[in-house]
């Protein structure tokens, strides 16, 4: 092999995983656009819904409809989250609502445990086996079938955003929720909305990654990493930002595994943390995010 | 400056009295209290102007009035009674605030903007063709009022001078199809040119709609020349109120408070 398709081969590679980062980082950005909350809890959120299809799998539904019933359960999960847990410190100091989303972390990590044990189970590959060959690169029909998902979840959420009433109430209570209020919007029920929304974009990413990690409940610790690194290079505030960040974290990851001999595959967890650092320093609005102004 | 000499009072106050009520209104920030009880009343189609110097309490009358603060007392618009409401509750009942620094939407565009005005009209869900051309009509008349808007109906709202930011809060309230109009310093950070062209626009709006306004103003001479009524707020508690065109003669008011001659005053 030459070292050029080697190359594409490791950048190929790094698209797939990158787009799982990408749509935890999408819904890490959602909930931040709207609440200004950094949910560290998101990743759990995830790993729960992939309880929830696997489950759903193994008493016998076929995939493709445990899916669709996934991100349902998924949505009703995120708004219940809004309302029980995240509305009553609703204004509360950021650390208090830091710390409500790391507690969230731990209890749905727990509960995972609890009910479905911390045994690793093997979950299904949605997508057929085998490989496309483009010029000499292996493209796998899984790493095709992860970014062409994460696209369509992208497209379906521009076109909720951009070209529906609802997408325009969500923008205008990111925007500014207490003009959104003097405007009769119930901005309550459309944060609920938000978080319902990013729990399935989430569970998307969850049941992704399921196959290649296999399903426990600390599946989700590593990509979340990621999914922060992704978020922080893209800026906290853009959702395309967070597409970028992620497939760039991901090729990253895979680049930096497969040519830099001291890092290898055991470090290569320390890619993302470099870059949180490095983006933390030189543009902490990150690549697509506006510079934090103070309102007045 | 050309102010209309026209007594304004006449025609409007006739007309069912007690419009908008507030009776004995008490609000604050936690242990601040600001009013200390209020009374007035605002006839239906009049334009009632509220003035003060800094800290009197005139921006935190307009929130009791619309929910961004709670009160105590009594307010209640054509009987229903608005204290103890939410904004949303209370632009649902008719009123329609525009805050003290505007509060557009900075990132979403002109038109959008004024979408979200008509939004309790529009609901999440659309309402048929027939309510579609109703917000379609509504937006060529905010448009007819403020031409300016047109022309920059694809721009950010962010990307708007300030003047035209505010005529954008006003447009986006007038979607809401209000009936009563709560006003924040409209002239806060302008220059005087599009000061006294947004106080006629407010003016017109007035006169076609018969839209109920309240507008607390620290440019006194400008808010008395468009309204019927004023109030003058001082500490928490009213220290005058009547006909604006006799209070604009009014030698005390200057004094006080158009700061002709400066009086010292015991407590702030």
């Amino acid at each position: 092999m030459s070292t050029v398709t080697d190359l594409l081969q490791q950048v190929v590679e790094g698209l797939g995983s990158g787009a799982v980062y990408a749509s935890l980082a999408l819904a890490l950005v959602l909930i931040h656009r709207f609440t200004g909350i950094v949910n560290f809890a998101q990743g759990e959120l995830a790993m729960l819904s992939t309880y929830v299809a696997w489950q759903l799998v193994a008493s016998g539904m076929p995939f493709w409809l445990a899916l669709p019933v996934t991100l349902a359960v998924s949505f009703a999960g995120g708004m219940l989250v809004e309302r029980i847990v995240i509305r009553p410190v609703q204004g509360a100091p950021e650390l208090t609502v830091v710390i409500v989303t790391v507690g969230l972390f731990i209890f749905v990590n727990a509960l995972a445990g609890l009910i479905w044990s911390f045994t690793v189970k093997d979950f299904p590959q949605p997508f057929p086996d085998g490989a496309l060959d483009l010029a000499g690169v292996r493209v796998d029909w899984s790493t095709l079938g992860i970014i062409g998902v994460v696209a369509v979840v992208m497209g379906l959420l521009y076109l909720l955003f951009q070209h529906t009433s609802v997408g325009l109430v969500m923008r205008a209570v990111a925007c500014n929720p207490a003009s959104a209020r003097l405007s009769g919007i119930r901005v309550g029920r459309v944060l609920m909305l938000g978080w319902g929304l990013a729990a399935t974009v989430g569970a998307v990413s969850g049941v992704l990654v399921a196959p290649v990690l296999f399903l426990e409940p600390n599946m989700m610790g590593g990509v979340l990493i990621y999914a922060f690194a992704a978020a922080t290079l893209g800026g906290f505030d853009s959702p395309v930002g967070a597409v970028v960040g992620g497939l760039f974290v991901g090729v990253a990851e895979t680049l930096t595994g497969a040519y830099v001999d001291v890092i290898g595959a055991d470090l290569k967890v320390g890619v993302p943390l470099v870059i949180i650092l490095a983006v933390l320093l030189v543009r902490p609005q990150g690549l697509f995010g506006r510079a934090a102004v103070e309102r007045a | 400056m050309s102010e209309p000499t026209t007594d304004r009072t006449e025609g409007a106050a006739s007309t069912e009295p007690d419009f908008l009520e507030v009776r004995d209104l008490h609000a604050g920030y936690g242990q601040a209290r600001v009013l200390q009880g209020l009374d007035f009343s605002v006839a239906r189609g009049e334009v009632c102007a509220v003035l003060g110097p800094n800290g009197a309490g005139k921006t935190t009358t307009l929130r009791a009035l619309c929910g961004m603060v709670r009160g105590r007392g009594s307010v209640t618009l054509n009987g229903a009674q608005l204290l103890g409401r939410s904004p949303e509750q209370a632009a649902r009942l008719g009123v329609a605030h525009v805050p003290e620094g505007r509060g557009t939407f900075n990132e979403l565009t002109v038109e959008e903007n004024l979408h979200i005005g008509a939004h309790l009209r529009t609901g999440l869900r659309r309402r048929g063709r027939a309510g579609r051309a109703a917000v379609v009509a509504d937006l060529e008349r905010i448009y007819g009022y403020f031409p300016t808007l047109r022309r920059r109906s694809r721009q950010a709202a962010g990307s708007l001078s300030g003047g035209e930011q505010q005529m954008l809060a006003i447009g986006r309230a007038l979607m809401l199809r209000p009936s009563l109009l709560l006003l924040d310093e409209p002239s806060l950070g302008l220059a005087p040119l599009v000061t006294r062209e947004l106080f006629e626009i407010v003016r017109a709006v007035n006169e076609e709609e018969r839209t109920t306004v309240v507008v607390v103003e620290q440019n006194a001479q400008l808010a008395l020349g468009i309204a019927h009524r004023a109030h003058v707020l001082e500490a928490g508690r009213l220290v005058l109120s009547g006909p604006a065109a006799q209070i604009r003669e009014d030698g005390q008011v200057a004094e006080v408070y158009l700061g002709v001659s400066v009086r010292s005053r015991k407590a702030g």
